[in-house]
């Protein structure tokens, strides 16, 4: 048929086989473990949905209602209580390391129930994620131990990410706009450590978080190449939180304001700094912009299985009121119009799916960032082997500075562009998808229900009032669109530019 | 804007618009809260005194006596600003056509001539439901001369704010519906707390239960469905009008935003994908304007065209409505989504709109079965 030359040179075309098989690709090399392992998150999910999310989701958001000061403590430490905190953080790091695709299904899952409570229970794994990525594994397993012990004590210890700022939300998720921006949170080098000062808003989880990963700049004017990561605790000195933002919808996830003034922050709590990534073959901006891809590329692809989440809870809405209604006097569900929906919003919440699933795909091909902890001997020495064992024997490893700096050659050095622009373009790809479905699928599930849908006791309201804000973080969709273009389209039209006009 | 083509609607357009610039917009966020806080009873009162909640009605029941086209102006301009006071004036007067559609002159004079004050004029109308399609309706037994009335009513609008109730009721052996006006002050009705919906939070609704209520028959028997589909007819544009005031005020607002909001070293407004958000919202916010024109006159011509224009414009622009309110919020971003700006509440309350008079689908049947019918 073709030569083994020729197929190659075929494949590489655009699209590139590599970049739309990624389920095909992973398949034969994931671990079968992965398969019961995403089974039973699933179901366990499915059972915190029936305990807590359904119970207390109505509930909840009329308290920030009734009270705007409210804070969702109670969820919090039930969220704790049931592990959520620790399920996907590696076990060397002390947590229950269920792999992290599972994190989206289980998004998925509780976002059907209520989007709100879903970030309570998991947006924290943003800011694990902010703080994984920065490959500091000796921090990361100081600060993730934290959140282990939180759950042991009943004393939940949960982390957030802070990026955002008053001035800066697109700049700041995107290199190219960022030196152009106006970012105003300044990190002063200083002997022992940093002087922080600024402000940072829409942190969700501020408020109740015990670590914030805090992304500052020490050159305010060229902050693409003069980044720095930390991990603040919260009561440190200079670290104060502002109000929390009275928003449309995902109410019980508080989104905060943080405020750095004159801020020491110790150079044990630097994640990452100028001087640690010169050491490596990649510029100090490329580095940068590789860990921004990392986060997003896992974040992502969690936002559309937020949507996804949303979408299906609008569409069990529409078909249980469908199959409890008559309208006209036949019930709903046997109006052919009535069906013809329900079938368009299964289907998006398909395609949301499809979506976030084949992002984690991408995530797993090699130069992604699960590739590592997915490749079969990792994956089953960290499952199977007791915690007693890794606590002994990997752990004490994590704390020395030749560890930190493997990690970084691996992941930084060792990625591939097209890796990166896989699974960057695939996560905005998922991100868009899943989110514009959720919004989609709530407006479908309203039109059809009339008023019954509009009452805050149907529930079904408030999805679309949480759905929303799906559209705009973690990138906004037009942000996530032009990522898509650059990465997966534009990065083979030499001539095209992507974030500048 | 729709006054540029009739220039007899200035007057109102000016009224309606400075109204909304002086006692709505100040106020906006606050007047949101209700349930939570307190109700603008102030703002209504000042509604009322304007002539707001009797436009349509005849000079001879004390109202203004103008067409549909002075309501959907005023809709239009009240709803730029806060959706909520709109959807009192579109309840009352809904309530009101159906009485005059019902030829109930008597009861309408009864409420209209003893009222001093703005609650005494608001008739309660469940103004999401077509009786029709969901039966949201209760028993009605006749009784000598009277009609004793019991179940339960869901939605019903405006149903804590006055004592005047415009509901519907089957009486046994019969397969239509007939309309009743009930004293909801009656010790015979249980009414619910405020409802709390997606939009329109400052237009209360509750839910009723009518147990052996006194009901005064509208009309004739069985021909609730009759005034209902004569007074849908002229009540779309209404409703049309108000997603046409709220598309307005949602592009107005990302506008000014986007000459404001830096982004990459220059305002947004010069990206051009923001370009092309606003432009889409723009031809949107023309395209309305020129929709609800040709759909009001229509209605003031009568006929069946008119009919057909009026659901036509409320299908499509009450549509087109929550697609700009989502964009109009993505243009904001974050800020977009708080309610510190407008935008996120001119989202609820265009979904909300949408709902006015019935299932949204089931207005698209009906609109092709007229059709189909001729």
């Amino acid at each position: 048929m073709v030569s083994r030359k020729e197929v190659k040179s075929l494949l590489g075309r655009e699209p590139r086989f590599e970049d739309i098989m990624c389920s095909l690709q992973s398949m034969p090399i994931l671990p079968k473990g992965m398969v019961r392992e995403t089974k039973q998150a699933i179901a366990y999910a499915r059972r915190f949905n029936d305990e807590v999310a359904k119970p207390y989701a109505l509930e909840e958001d009329r308290k920030t209602f009734e009270d705007p000061d409210y804070l969702p403590w109670d969820l919090v430490k039930k969220a704790n209580k049931w592990g959520l905190y620790t399920m996907f953080i590696p076990k060397m790091f002390g947590g229950k390391g269920v792999s992290m695709p599972a994190s989206a299904c289980v998004i998925e899952e509780l976002s059907s129930a209520c989007v709100g409570i879903a970030n309570v229970a998991l947006v924290h794994y943003l800011g694990v994620s902010g703080i994984m990525t920065s490959w500091n594994v000796s921090l990361a397993n100081k600060v993730f131990r934290e959140v282990a012990e939180g759950e042991r004590t009943g004393e939940p210890c949960i982390i957030s990410l802070a990026i955002t700022e008053p001035g800066a939300g697109t700049d700041v998720e995107e290199t190219e706009l960022i030196d152009k921006g106006k970012v105003t949170c300044h990190a002063e080098k200083v002997k022992g450590g940093y002087i922080v000062n600024g402000t940072k808003i829409f942190i969700s989880m501020g408020h109740v978080s015990t670590w914030c990963c805090l992304i500052a700049y020490t050159d305010l004017k060229k902050p693409s190449e003069n980044t720095v990561t930390f991990a603040v605790k919260t009561g440190t000195k200079g670290f104060s939180f502002g109000k929390h933002e009275d928003k449309m919808g995902q109410r019980v996830c508080p989104a905060s304001e943080l405020i750095f003034d004159d801020c020491f922050i110790p150079d044990e709590y630097v994640l990452a700094e100028k001087d640690q990534l010169k050491k490596f073959k990649k510029s100090v901006k490329e580095i940068v912009e590789q860990y921004i891809h990392y986060v997003v590329s896992v974040t992502r692809a969690g936002v559309g299985a937020f949507g996804t989440g949303v979408a299906r809870g609008a569409f069990e809405d529409a078909l249980k009121f469908a199959s409890e209604t008559e309208v006209d006097g036949k019930l709903l569900i046997n109006h052919e119009w009535a069906q013809s929906m329900l079938a368009e919003m299964y289907k998006n919440v398909s395609l949301g799916r499809l979506s976030y699933v084949e992002a984690n795909y991408a995530n797993g091909l090699p130069g992604g960032i699960y590739n590592l902890t997915q490749q079969k001997p990792n994956y089953y020495y960290l499952k199977y082997a007791p915690s007693s064992i890794i606590d002994r024997f990997v752990s004490p490893l994590l704390d020395s500075d030749i560890t930190s700096w493997i990690f970084r050659k691996i992941f930084t050095d060792g990625q591939p562009l097209e890796a990166q622009q896989r699974s960057s373009g695939w996560a905005s790809l998922a991100k868009v998808v899943g989110t514009d479905m959720g919004v989609k699928n709530c407006q479908m599930a309203l039109e059809m229900m009339g008023r019954a849908g509009l009452r805050h006791d149907s529930g079904t309201e408030k999805r679309l009032r949480d759905s929303k804000l799906l559209q705009i973080y973690e990138g906004t969709n037009q942000l996530n669109r032009i990522n898509l273009f650059a990465n997966l389209i534009g990065r083979s039209i030499p001539q095209s530019k992507s974030f500048e006009e | 804007m729709i006054a540029t083509i009739n220039t007899e609607l200035k007057p109102f357009e000016d009224l309606a618009a400075n109204f909304a610039t002086r006692e709505l917009t100040p106020n906006k966020e606050k007047n949101d809260k209700y349930p939570f806080g307190e109700f603008f009873d102030d703002v209504l009162e000042k509604a009322y005194e304007v002539g707001f909640l009797g436009t349509t009605l005849p000079e001879d029941f004390g109202g203004i006596g103008q067409g549909m086209g002075a309501l959907c102006v005023i809709l239009d301009n009240i709803c730029q600003s806060d959706a909520s006071l709109g959807g009192i004036i579109f309840t009352n007067a809904a309530s009101q056509e159906l009485m005059l559609s019902a030829e109930s002159k008597d009861l309408l004079t009864r409420i209209t001539s003893n009222a001093t004050q703005a609650k005494d004029l608001l008739i309660a109308f469940p103004a999401f439901d077509n009786p029709s399609e969901t039966k949201n309706m209760a028993d009605a037994k006749k009784d000598k001369a009277n009609y004793i009335l019991s179940g339960n009513i869901e939605y019903l609008v405006l149903g804590g704010l006055t004592s005047h109730g415009l509901i519907s009721a089957r009486i046994p052996g019969q397969d239509v519906y007939s309309l009743f006006l009930i004293d909801l002050s009656d010790k015979g009705v249980n009414i619910s707390d405020p409802i709390f919906s997606l939009g329109l939070h400052a237009c209360p609704s509750v839910d009723l239960r009518l147990n052996k209520v006194k009901g005064e028959l509208v009309g004739k028997e069985g021909h609730g469905s009759i005034y209902f589909e004569e007074v849908s007819d002229k009540m779309h544009v209404a409703a049309a009008a108000m997603s046409t005031g709220i598309m307005k005020g949602s592009f107005n607002e990302a506008l000014s935003y986007a000459r404001q909001r830096y982004q990459g070293g220059w305002e947004i407004i010069n990206w051009s994908e923001i370009k092309m958000m606003l432009a889409n919202m723009a031809v949107k916010v023309k395209i309305a304007d020129m929709t609800i024109a040709q759909a009001y006159q229509g209605v003031e011509n009568k006929g069946t065209e008119g009919g057909l224009c009026s659901r036509a414009a409320a299908i499509h622009l009450q549509d087109m409505a929550c697609s700009l309110t989502t964009d109009g919020i993505q243009v904001l971003g974050g800020n977009g989504y708080m309610k510190d700006y407008g935008q996120e509440k001119r989202f609820r309350d265009a979904k909300q709109i949408q709902a006015l008079l019935g299932l949204t689908p089931m207005k698209k049947i009906r609109y092709i079965e007229k059709i189909i019918e001729q």
